[in-house]
């Protein structure tokens, strides 16, 4: 499995596309708009733009990852006979989607890692290590229900449809859920359903640990709530796409 | 205990019978092709084999266990009709990252020098021709060193030079005890690289043998001579004789038993025999009249 898992973040960090939808975008992105308006502060909190849009990016980085780690290459995977090649070898299919699930997450790091970095050298952004401590991981665990998400459209689509699938779900996400736009400034409609998309609560969760308050439970659970719904379709998904017919 | 074992497996696709009541055993060390026809039903076969497709009825075994148990254990190697590799992976990533599946592979030089890949083993799967992707595929079916190797028509996009070669690297595979069942649609094939060959069509099995049991089964010799204008009251009569045709002044005789059919020609007949020739029908012919009656 260790084997498994290497090789597949080996040719991902190898692909192009990933390289500049999931870490180019969202570090180029956080430095123009960290240094337009890094200086401004929230009223309310006190947390300067640059803290903000750090956890923005990084969540916008994050979600595109594992969003674009998992639903096209699975797609592909399945349409192109690489699945099948699989299939007949000892390696059970449990394992192949907990790797994939795995495999995912790690390539979440980048993202926030150079995200994370640049706040620090370009910003001079500091938090307490407990913070920074807590954002990792809630960052850093938020994803699953995203990479869950990309298994799920992997599984039940053909790789030209799972492409604009992927990339609507990602953009749609992370501009809907206000990682791009904060959502004080959405119309009404825009702003309610922002408040029930997975996407929202992960950027809140971070939002808050940046603000020292503890994260609220409405965004802890709305997360944990769209985990399960989103990792019970997946498996589901997944188990429809990996049967002996 | 065989190694493959069918037990009237029947595969439907709504009405149609994919494979219609296939029994077959296949011991161990043999290699066994599978010809027939495109549609005959090789690829089913052999999808469900491989557990892939599962049977409509009846019971397929491999070593004695089903054929989910037989790939878990590591036991069965193949090489599919169609599969492409990860393009972003090299050859030596895929393949050493396959083989680490099996719980007792073959050393990842050997793969891949029984593949002939080794001056390639770092070049990414992506930039591979359509032969060389042939090899990688082949090394991953030979990579956790089964007992069991099952390539579904392997030579399909091969050119001459390198098929001749795949097959000696089949050959050289099996020299060590191993199993292997191909499917193919190509006679010479079949004649060249199996020790067995199993005819299938529609389904079914039409013919079971050596090549040389299979056109000698169709009455795959003829003699040949020329008749001019001699009558041929009685040829059909002459001992082996299956069928008799007349060809512009010579008369062709189908048989099962050549030298007993010469022998009476000379012996038993008035006939001024001239021109005689003794020729083996090759398998194309038997194939032909196996595959297209009923």
């Amino acid at each position: 499995m260790l084997k498994h898992i290497k090789i597949e973040a080996l040719r991902m960090l190898r692909n192009k596309r990933y390289a500049v939808f999931v870490v180019a975008f969202p570090l180029g992105f956080y430095l123009l708009y960290s240094n337009l308006w890094g200086d401004q502060v929230d009223a309310t909190t006190g947390v300067k733009a640059s803290v903000i849009l750090m956890v923005s990016m990084g969540a916008y980085g994050a979600l595109a990852s594992s969003i674009m780690s998992t639903a096209v290459p699975w797609a592909q995977e399945r349409e192109s006979g690489w699945l099948r090649q699989l299939q007949i070898t000892p390696l059970p299919s449990w394992s192949f989607i907990v790797t994939k699930l795995v495999v995912s997450m790690l390539l979440t790091l980048p993202a926030l890692v150079l995200v994370g970095l640049a706040a620090v050298l370009t910003q001079g952004v500091s938090l307490p290590p407990g913070a920074w401590a807590g954002l990792v991981v809630a960052m850093w665990l938020g994803v699953i229900p995203f990479a869950a998400l990309g298994l799920a459209i992997g599984s039940l689509t053909r790789p030209d449809t799972a492409q604009p699938l992927a990339m609507i779900g990602m953009f749609g996400l992370a501009l809907l859920g206000g990682l791009w736009i904060p959502l004080d400034i959405m119309p009404e409609t825009m702003r309610s359903i922002a408040k029930v998309l997975p996407s929202n609560d992960y950027a809140t969760i971070g939002w808050q640990i940046v603000a020292g308050e503890t994260p609220s439970a409405s965004a802890v659970l709305g997360i944990l709530g769209w985990g399960v719904a989103l990792i019970a379709f997946a498996i589901f998904a997944f188990r429809r796409a990996t049967v002996r017919a | 205990m065989n190694a493959i074992s069918f037990s009237k497996v029947t595969r439907a696709y709504g009405d149609v019978l994919a494979v219609d009541g296939l029994d077959l055993d296949i011991p161990p060390g043999r290699t066994v092709a599978l010809l027939g026809p495109n549609g005959a039903g090789k690829s089913t076969a052999i999808n469900m084999l491989l557990g892939l497709l599962r049977p409509t009825s009846g019971q397929i075994k491999i070593f004695g266990e089903t054929p989910e148990r037989a790939i878990a254990r590591g036991d069965v190697g193949a090489m599919l009709q169609e599969g492409t590799l990860i393009p972003e992976l090299t050859v030596a990533e895929t393949v050493g990252f396959v083989r680490s599946l099996y719980p007792d592979p073959l050393p990842l030089d050997e793969i891949l020098r029984m593949a002939e890949l080794t001056d390639l083993a770092g070049r990414r799967a992506g930039r591979l021709s359509g032969g060389q992707t042939q090899r990688v595929r082949f090394a991953l079916a030979i990579a956790g060193a089964p007992r069991l190797l099952i390539l579904d028509e392997p030579t399909a996009a091969m050119d001459v030079e390198s098929r001749r070669a795949f097959w000696d690297n089949i050959r050289a595979y099996a020299a060590q005890g191993r199993t292997v069942l191909f499917a193919t649609h190509y006679l010479e094939e079949a004649d060249e690289n199996s020790d067995r060959v199993v005819v299938i069509a529609r389904g079914r099995i039409v013919a079971d043998g050596t090549a040389a049991e299979i056109k000698a089964g169709v009455g795959g010799q003829t003699v040949s001579f020329t008749l001019g204008t001699q009558s041929v009251a009685g040829l059909d009569a002459l001992p082996g004789v299956m069928a008799v045709e007349i060809t512009s002044g010579r008369a062709v005789l189908r048989t099962s038993d050549p030298d007993a059919t010469v022998d009476a020609l000379y012996r038993k007949t008035t006939l001024d025999v001239r021109g005689l020739e003794i020729a083996g029908a090759d398998l194309e012919d038997a194939f032909l009249a196996l595959t297209q009656e009923s």
